[in-house]
């Protein structure tokens, strides 16, 4: 008996060795299959938007539908820019977003800088109340907001919708940069102090340059809320010529157009156009759409 | 700083205390604000056919989104932290609906769940479904519909990102002594991995119930609330009443309502956290 005990460890041994190794390539296939699947119903809707841009409405609307056109029909596209002012609408969002990233950039670094480096009264109360206006709904704010607006004159304006980007650009850029600001060793704004600088050289000169990750960070995310906002372009804007193409979009629904056919396809095709740039800019800057989340150093 | 001041007492102190004096006025922006006490108040409780309805749905959409996209995005962020080849192109892939612009993504479901021609009935009627839902088009199946579009647009992104980055902090000597002990992976999993993630799972639920209880744009776009009032969400219920009949004093009223009912459940969440988040190392 004591002489088999051995052998017979070593082949339970040898036996759970390999039915690890078995188990873990189950577990493999098994992770592939799902994140299959998953990738199926993610990426699948984003295919149709495609193809049905590329359909005829006819093609569309039979009874056995195509996964992708037997002609694509890039002309629906054209068709788009002609029936609706959709290119208006995409130069209208890029023209608040471009008065809107530079007055984040400058007003937030500016709080920032001010929270993070100076020591002024009732700070924390401050900053708490500064985290706390990410609680409160907007909604709260949005109709003063909006009789303010409209006692001044500024309904159908880009004003309501630009000015917060002036004034601080919302309290989730503020903190980002402030976390930012507070990993940056203060030993460089002492050196700098000794050279002579005040804080306004410190912070442009000193600071700013060593900020670009973060400042990427925040333009990214103001072009992304600006261009997906829909209510307050909605409630702010009342002449078509000025909707953003988000407001414009949905507008394109229900729009009484020189056709009577079905417009899925234009929808579509719209969508995608909406869609753009904002996968060009993923492309071309893809890290920065997430490091916000490490930025915060959330404490997950 | 200075900018912020202007903006925090311009556009955020300043509205919040002139729209809590508006609550108790009557004001329909022609004339000005007249005082009414607590009428406003009183009429959400005993004359507005649509409060408690429009309230409940928004509950309703709310306990369906929230815990499936927390759930997911969770799940999601597991699948991807295994150590395997090509997980990176599922990590972008996972990611790109989030960035579809909201109204964009609201048409592509609209047609992708069309009754009679979207390519999902299609599909469910070639698999022998004689009667598929009516998805938008029905009052029963309109917020589920919602929550689809929401799942679709929102468990790959940044949600799933935090849960990523929460995995990443999990040390990995608990997995080690959790093998050690025997667990299965399932186990450990369930007794390392979940605990190790409840700060992450608080976080996102929190942030998730203050979106969904004000959900606006997808109800408004994809059904303007209806069929039936079917979406008819709060947040549609404050605009109709605000800036469509400019009744910009119940509006108020009741955007205070949300508020505190906001307040109110993220307190109880902060309250029940202490009992269920486990911090590591405390």
């Amino acid at each position: 008996m004591a002489s088999t005990q051995p052998s017979v460890s070593t082949l339970s041994a040898g036996y759970a060795s390999l039915r690890a190794k078995r188990s873990h390539r189950a577990k493999k296939l098994i992770t592939y299959v799902l994140l299959t699947i998953f990738g199926l119903f993610f990426a699948f809707p984003l295919f149709w938007t495609l193809s049905s841009s590329l359909q005829t409405w006819q093609e569309l609307r039979s009874y056995t539908p195509r996964l992708w056109p037997e002609v694509p029909q890039w002309s629906n596209y054209a068709d788009v820019l002609r029936l609706v002012p959709f290119a208006r609408w995409m130069i209208n969002s890029f023209t608040i977003v471009l008065i809107n990233i530079p007055g984040t950039i400058f007003t937030a670094t500016m709080t920032a800088y001010a929270f993070a480096r100076f020591n002024f009264f009732g700070k924390n109360v401050w900053f708490v109340l500064l985290l706390s206006t990410m609680m409160i709904p907007a909604i709260v704010t949005i109709i003063p907001q909006y009789l303010l607006f409209f006692n001044l004159k500024l309904i159908d304006t880009y004003v309501p919708l630009t000015i917060g980007a002036w004034l601080g650009g919302g309290a989730f850029m503020i903190f980002l940069l402030r976390q930012f600001i507070m990993s940056i060793p203060r030993d460089l704004d002492e050196a700098a102090t000794i050279d002579g600088a005040g804080p306004f050289r410190i912070l442009w000169s000193v600071l700013v340059p060593l900020m670009k990750p973060a400042l990427t960070t925040v333009a990214i995310l103001q072009f992304l809320t600006d261009w997906n906002d829909f209510f307050g372009p909605f409630i702010y804007l009342n002449t078509m010529a000025r909707y953003t193409a988000a407001v414009g979009l949905r507008t394109f629904q229900h729009m009484a157009l020189e056709t009577t056919d079905p417009r899925d396809h234009l929808l579509m095709a719209g969508a995608a156009i909406m869609t753009i740039p904002v996968l060009v800019l993923f492309a071309a800057a893809q890290r920065y759409f997430v490091s916000g989340v490490v930025l915060t150093g959330l404490k997950v | 700083m200075l900018p912020w001041l202007l903006g925090f007492f311009g556009l955020f102190i300043g509205p919040s205390l002139y729209s809590f004096y508006l609550s108790f006025t009557k004001y329909d922006v022609l004339s000005p604000p007249e005082f009414i006490g607590l009428r406003n108040y009183v009429h959400m409780f005993t004359g507005d056919d649509l409060f408690w309805p429009s309230l409940g749905r928004t509950a309703y959409y709310t306990l369906l989104s929230v815990p499936l996209s927390v759930v997911g995005s969770m799940f999601l962020a597991i699948l991807l932290n295994s150590k395997l080849r090509g997980v990176t192109i599922y990590r972008t892939l996972f990611f790109m609906p989030s960035l579809v612009p909201l109204v964009a993504s609201v048409l592509l479901f609209k047609w992708l769940l069309n009754s009679d021609f979207g390519i999902v009935n299609q599909a469910l009627r070639g698999m022998g479904m004689e009667r598929p839902p009516g998805w938008f088009s029905d009052s029963q199946w309109a917020i589920p519909s919602l929550v689809l579009l929401r799942l679709w647009g929102a468990i790959g992104g940044t949600q799933m990102i935090i849960f990523l980055a929460g995995l990443q902090n999990v040390p990995q000597e608990l997995y080690d002594a959790a093998a050690i002990d025997g667990a299965n992976s399932w186990q450990s999993t369930r007794h390392v991995t979940i605990p190790m993630l409840t700060p992450t799972i608080f976080f996102n639920t929190v942030l998730g119930i203050i979106g969904a209880m004000q959900t606006f744009a997808a109800a408004f776009v994809a059904t303007e609330g209806g069929p039936g009032f079917a979406t008819w969400f709060f947040a549609l219920h404050i605009w109709k009443h605000a800036f469509d009949y400019f009744n910009m004093g119940y509006g108020a009223a009741l955007a205070w309502v949300l508020a505190v009912i906001i307040v109110i459940l993220t307190l109880i969440q902060i309250r029940l956290s202490k009992r269920l988040v486990f911090y590591y190392g405390e």
